[in-house]
């Protein structure tokens, strides 16, 4: 199965679905965050694994197995799920693509927008990445995030977004 | 200054803290928490020696949740700054949110009894964005306080608001017929076709009961036949479960015709000025109303059961809960039962330029047949597994080649799903339509269009297939266009924000 990357190597931007600016990459930084977190996942329940086989008696072998698979999935897939997200702040609209398995591509109006958040959960803020979360008053999908922005742009995006966010939200 | 934001900044200079009596409400919660547990841990101590440790653990977790309130409370700032409500949460990892106050929908002040003593008040700003907490929280502020801040996020909110052109209807209006009156007649009906369960129970309740008078001797003899060494009186005992739960469920059928009756006896809605009026029950009197303007979407659901009869159910949806998504969450009927010939007039009374009974709908991709019939085969060759595992241990081979069926009526499935699945383009609505067991057909203004989404699964790509989700802000289900060619998801997709913008 040939997987082409569909936003394609910096620099050279095919044309994304929909519109034709191109989207942007997120922050290379994130492929280390989500490693990070994934690290620390296997790390916890690689912890749960190890304790309960030797509590219950089993060969230590059996300890091996689950952290293994962990850190060949932190290894993996973040760097495929990277290729997968794209982003791109129109005049009009903020379009997220995302998903390698999964794939969706979202479109919000600047002038549905709610209201912008910026989090930073603990492991972002040690690479100083940081998302936008865009609240629309939608059921389905109406939290759109952006990860991996560097801090200092993800606060001007927030400020952009609702400043930019307009009165009439169609409610 | 790097990193250092316009809402931190705000905050900074002005933003405010909740009132210091936070503290106190947040120890008492966190007792109620707790105090059951430590009690009951409290009376096995004296018993016992694991108590003691578990009352221990306890209070450790206690002062844990006690510490982390207070840590909430030193982290929590807000400030109303011009237009907006910006507001600093969060201590392990730090929100900040800022509320166009033209985006807030309700502001609440709440009080009970103990805030009262204290002189202290909850509020909470709601927007329309998903999700049951609201958007912003304020527990506890000084009542002043709190109210203060009510009246001026509403008066602010007023004066930031284009005044919108709604035009209203005379009031002569108002004593216009209603646009849907149901009869006792209806609404028993509404009741009996309310699930398909009820009714498969009652039928198979009048089957068992004439098999039982009967007794018919060549059925024993099929059962012998297929289940080879199960005995009759094995056969037998199957069929009195069988009885007894087509008992348990036609119970459940009357029960729901009650409750149907009771619910929505003397079910009217009325069109009155530019607002909505539904009044029904029987014991409990509801009484509602909502502004036209405030109809997000319109759901006309045809269950199995109701198609063949000509009736149909039709949801009003509004945005984000109240008395018009009902109880249940959106799960309520709100025109519980209307005839196929009255659903026409019904939408045309309540979103004026669609001609419901003119739609023509364009079918999804065709390649959606092919997909939803492997998934048919491979489903139903599942869930009737054990019967063949069953017949090849018998020994019964030549039935296996029932097997041989189930590709045959997968793809009568498929045909049938693919025949109720659909979109249409109206001037300024979409309408779309999917379902087998309830064919649900949705009406979206482009005004009320909130976010678009293509997707795809694992599976639909490898038929280059995806699906639009047609979002809104009604709670509870969404209207999506399964199965187009990924070009034409995407094109429709630019389709509908060109029109979004438009409208």
């Amino acid at each position: 199965m040939t997987d082409s990357d569909p936003i394609a190597p910096a620099g050279d931007l095919p044309a994304p679905p929909g519109r034709d600016a191109p989207l942007q990459r997120l922050d290379p930084r994130m492929v280390r965050v989500w490693q990070a977190s994934s690290a620390v996942t296997t790390l916890v329940f690689g912890g749960l694994v190890a304790a309960v086989v030797l509590l219950a008696g089993l060969s230590p072998w059996w300890i091996l197995p689950l952290p293994l698979l962990g850190l060949l999935a932190t290894a993996l897939w973040p760097p495929r799920r990277y290729r997968h997200w794209g982003y791109r702040v129109g005049e009009v609209d903020v379009r997220v693509m995302r998903g390698a398995l999964w794939r969706t591509v979202s479109v919000v109006l600047h002038s549905r927008i709610q209201h912008v958040d910026t989090r930073q959960g603990p492991i972002a803020r040690m690479f100083g990445l940081a998302s936008v979360v865009v609240f629309t008053a939608g059921h389905v999908g109406a939290v759109v995030e952006i990860p991996g922005l560097a801090q200092a742009d993800a606060e001007a995006l927030r400020d952009r977004l609702a400043a930019l966010s307009g009165t009439d939200d169609a409610v | 200054m790097p990193s250092e934001t316009r809402a931190e900044a705000l905050l900074e200079a002005g933003g405010k803290r909740l009132h210091p009596l936070t503290l106190l409400f947040a120890a008492l919660g966190v007792a109620r928490q707790f105090l059951f547990p430590v009690v009951v841990g409290g009376i096995s101590a004296t018993f016992g020696d694991w108590g003691e440790g578990f009352v221990l653990a306890l209070l450790v977790l206690a002062a844990g949740s006690l510490l982390a309130a207070a840590a909430r409370y030193g982290a929590f700032r807000y400030r109303l700054a011009g237009e907006e409500l910006v507001l600093r949460t969060g201590f392990v990892s730090r929100q900040h949110r800022v509320i166009p106050l033209t985006r807030v929908q309700n502001v609440e002040v709440r009080q009970n009894l103990l805030h009262r003593i204290f002189g202290v008040a909850e509020l909470r700003v709601e927007t329309a964005g998903g999700g049951a907490e609201p958007e912003a929280s304020f527990s506890v502020l000084a009542e002043r306080e709190a109210q203060g801040l009510r009246t001026e996020v509403l008066a602010r909110r007023r004066a930031a608001t284009i005044p919108a052109a709604v035009p209203e209807e005379s009031e002569a209006a108002a004593e216009a017929p209603p646009l849907v009156q149901l009869s006792t007649r209806d609404v028993v009906l509404a009741g009996a076709t309310a699930n398909e369960v009820g009714v498969i129970a009652a039928l198979a309740g009048g089957a068992f009961q004439f098999l039982d008078d009967v007794q018919l001797p060549w059925l024993e003899r099929a059962f012998e036949a297929v289940a080879g060494g199960v005995s009759v009186r094995g056969a037998g005992l199957a069929l009195a479960v069988l009885g007894v739960l087509a008992v348990v469920l036609f119970v459940g059928w009357i029960v729901s015709i009650a409750g149907a009756l009771l619910r929505y006896h003397g079910f009217t809605l009325h069109r009155e000025g530019g607002e909505l009026r539904k009044r029904y029950g029987m014991l409990t009197l509801h009484e509602a109303s909502v502004p036209l303007r405030r109809v997000q979407a319109l759901r006309v659901e045809e269950s199995l059961l109701r198609r063949p009869l000509g009736l149909a159910a039709l949801m009003i949806e509004t945005a984000g809960g109240g008395a018009w998504q009902g109880e249940q969450g959106g799960a309520e009927a709100f025109v519980p039962l209307a005839r196929r010939a009255e659903v026409g007039p019904l939408v045309r009374g309540i979103f004026a330029d669609v001609d419901y009974d003119a739609v023509r709908f364009s079918p999804v991709d065709p390649k959606s047949l092919q997909r939803a019939a492997v998934r048919n085969s491979v489903v139903l060759l599942l869930a009737t597994s054990a019967g063949w595992i069953f017949l090849a241990l018998a020994g019964r081979w030549p039935l296996l080649l029932g097997m041989l069926l189930l590709p045959l009526l997968a793809y009568g499935l498929a045909r049938w799903e693919y025949a109720n699945r659909g979109y249409a383009l109206l001037p300024g609505y979409v309408v779309t339509r999917s379902g087998i067991m309830n064919r649900v057909t949705w009406i979206v203004p482009d005004l009320k269009l909130q976010t678009l989404q293509v997707r795809q699964s694992p599976l639909q790509r490898r038929h280059g297939l995806a699906s639009l989700v047609v979002d809104t802000a009604s709670g509870g289900a969404q209207s999506v266009v399964i199965d187009l060619a990924r070009p034409r998801a995407l094109a429709l997709m630019d389709e509908l924000t060109g029109r979004m913008l438009a409208a």
